[in-house]
């Protein structure tokens, strides 16, 4: 007998103060032998609970490469995101997950990629880009082009210090323009034009972007001008979601199940999809 | 199994024997002067002479709400406690054809991948006791979507009226012949009086079912201008899913105190304004006939297409209900002629 609906009970092990209204939260599964066995991919989405709330859907921000817990990132913005956000270190919340598909990493082996991120986009988008950098040998050149409206907006700030400083990572940062402020080193402009800037090469690369719709919209249309093909550009998708298994009816873009047959979409599919967005 | 008789006596007999093993027996009933599928404990709380009960029968399936789990709060943590179903052997007597032929709709997106137990368990522990339509009115097209006043699909027992009010019982599943052997005092072996003759509704010409989902499966066709223009009307009150057999949408929500409460499934509506409301304040489906062009969609491209059942039985409930009259044979009519 299984409950599609009972979410596992995870423990808030660390909370990472990303912006003023963005949270990750470290979680660590209660049940032993949960937290042994549980897998994922990286792409993948889960539901969590605010008891008494109700739950919500984001992406597993941490890679899949690394066992015994896992991460998410959320924006106090709603009931449940608001609740989330009032938690402390040792509380409990609820998981359910992980659903939905996955970036195929492995089939990505011998390529350049370059992850492009807008915002609050970036945490999906982290979860690829440290899977790839825990088997850095496995690729070839990483990019990646991060913006966000002001400085105060862009998450992670301790780790783009930390690709920035490596090596093996070209990083871009940048804000929108009139989001600067006097100790910013990074570009101001918006992602997709900072983006035909730094020109990345189609050949053998493959992308992966994630942001707000408007800017997924331009930097579709920008990585099409540097002469990327739809089939190598990813994206991943989100919708109001209440199950995540395909029941409630929510998240259908036409006839695709984003919880279901995405979240995870080449810009090709995307294009292939009813105007229901 | 031959035909057997049920006269009309005999139904107590029957309903005695479920309901004392601790079952539910479901008939149509009044309820608020109008007749709907509800529960029952005698053949005098029936009725007889309706066409189509006011609600489908879904609701002893999927319910209008239900726990799925039970939290409290404590110092060390938080309490989480499942709730199984608990499904009791259902009889659905009285059913129609139409509605029987929905429980493969639902079934299909309930099942798809991941099983939601709650409706499996409850659909697998029903007998569904289907009496052949002997009348309909203007609101019935159930020819015009391919299901029959006297069809067999969803049924495990087909019942037809005699022109004396007993009824003759045709075994259609196994599990249908096993609750005939089960209650055999209910039914008798000699079948007598003529059955009443089948209520047919006019197929309705302008229709092309085939034609529609052609239509609906070129995603140019979903910015037609035709969908503002048929779903102008609308005032999204949800009432057509709320009684549409096949609608599945629900809303998952957390209810109670400070201390403990509950997570419930709840039904929900995809013509909410809030349904595909994201929290950021974005809406794919921000106004009134972008949310009835998704349950056309849904009825005639995504349940054929997707699930490979119907998504419309032709009930005809949300043509009764509609306080507007948007019709959805004719939207049928409408798209079947866009040249």
């Amino acid at each position: 007998m299984s409950n599609i609906y009972l979410p596992h009970i995870v423990k808030i092990e660390d909370i990472y103060r990303e912006t003023p209204d963005v949270r990750s939260f470290r979680l660590v599964f209660q049940d032993k032998k949960v937290r042994e066995s549980f897998e994922f991919r990286t792409g993948q989405f889960g539901l969590y609970s605010a008891f008494g709330y109700g739950e919500s859907t984001f992406c597993i921000s941490s890679p899949s490469t690394r066992k015994g817990y896992i991460q998410c990132t959320f924006r106090a913005t709603g009931r449940v995101t608001n609740a989330l956000a009032q938690l402390n270190v040792g509380d409990t919340i609820g998981f359910r997950g992980p659903y939905g598909n996955w970036f195929p990493v492995d089939e990505w082996k011998g390529k350049n990629i370059v992850f492009i991120a807008g915002g609050i986009g970036l945490p999906p988008v982290r979860s690829v880009i440290w899977t790839c950098l825990d088997r850095r040998e496995d690729y070839r050149d990483i990019t990646i082009v991060y913006g966000a409206r002001t400085v105060e907006d862009l998450v992670y700030k301790n780790e783009l210090e930390h690709w920035d400083e490596r090596d093996d990572v070209y990083l871009v940062q940048t804000v929108d323009p009139g989001g600067e402020n006097a100790d910013w080193k990074g570009r101001v402009g918006f992602v997709p034009t900072v983006l035909e800037e730094t020109a990345p090469k189609p050949e053998n690369t493959v992308c992966v972007v994630c942001g707000p719709p408007i800017m997924i919209k331009f930097t579709l249309q920008a990585l099409e001008n540097l002469g990327f093909s739809d089939e190598d550009v990813y994206t991943t998708l989100e919708n109001k979601m209440k199950c995540g298994v395909g029941k409630c009816g929510r998240c259908n873009v036409g006839d695709v199940y984003i919880c279901k047959e995405g979240p995870v979409y080449t810009a090709r599919e995307v294009k292939r999809m009813y105007n229901d967005f | 199994m031959d035909k057997r008789l049920l006269k009309r006596e005999r139904l107590d007999r029957l309903i005695d024997g479920v309901t004392r093993g601790g079952g539910l027996f479901v008939a149509p009933r009044l309820d608020a002067r109008r007749v709907v599928y509800g529960p029952v404990t005698a053949a005098d709380e029936m009725e007889f002479d309706y066409i189509v009960p006011g609600n489908s029968f879904k609701e002893f399936f999927f319910p209008r709400t239900e726990p799925v789990a039970r939290f409290s709060f404590h110092k060390q943590g938080t309490e989480l406690e499942e709730v199984r179903p608990e499904p009791v052997e259902t009889v659905i007597f009285g059913s129609r054809p139409c509605d029987a032929a929905s429980c493969a709709s639902l079934r299909s997106v309930f099942t798809w991948d991941f099983v939601d137990e709650y409706y499996t368990e409850r659909e697998d522990a029903a007998v569904v006791m289907t009496v052949a339509c002997t009348q309909g009115d203007e609101s019935c097209f159930c020819t015009t979507v391919g299901v029959a006043p006297d069809g067999r699909d969803g049924s495990d027992i087909l019942l037809r009226e005699t022109e004396g009010g007993d009824f003759t019982a045709e075994a259609v599943t196994e599990k249908g012949a096993s609750f005939m052997e089960r209650y055999k005092d209910a039914f008798e072996a000699t079948v007598e009086g003529r059955e009443k003759e089948v209520f047919q509704p006019e197929i309705l010409d302008g229709v092309d079912l085939e034609r529609i989902a052609q239509w609906l499966k070129d995603k140019e066709h979903y910015s037609s201008p035709l969908w503002p223009e048929v779903a102008r009307k609308c005032i999204g009150c949800g009432a057509c899913t709320f009684s549409c057999p096949t609608c599945h949408c629900f809303d998952l929500v957390d209810e109670g105190t400070f201390f403990e409460g509950e997570r419930r499934k709840n039904w929900d509506s995809c013509q909410f304004d809030y349904f595909t409301l994201h929290a950021s304040g974005h809406n794919p489906r921000d106004t009134q006939y972008k949310r009835w062009r998704n349950r056309f969609m849904c009825k005639f491209h995504i349940y054929p297409g997707k699930f490979s059942t119907k998504g419309c039985v032709g009930c005809g409930r949300c043509i009764r209900v509609c306080p507007v009259r948007l019709d959805i044979t004719e939207v049928m009519e409408e798209i079947s002629k866009v040249p």
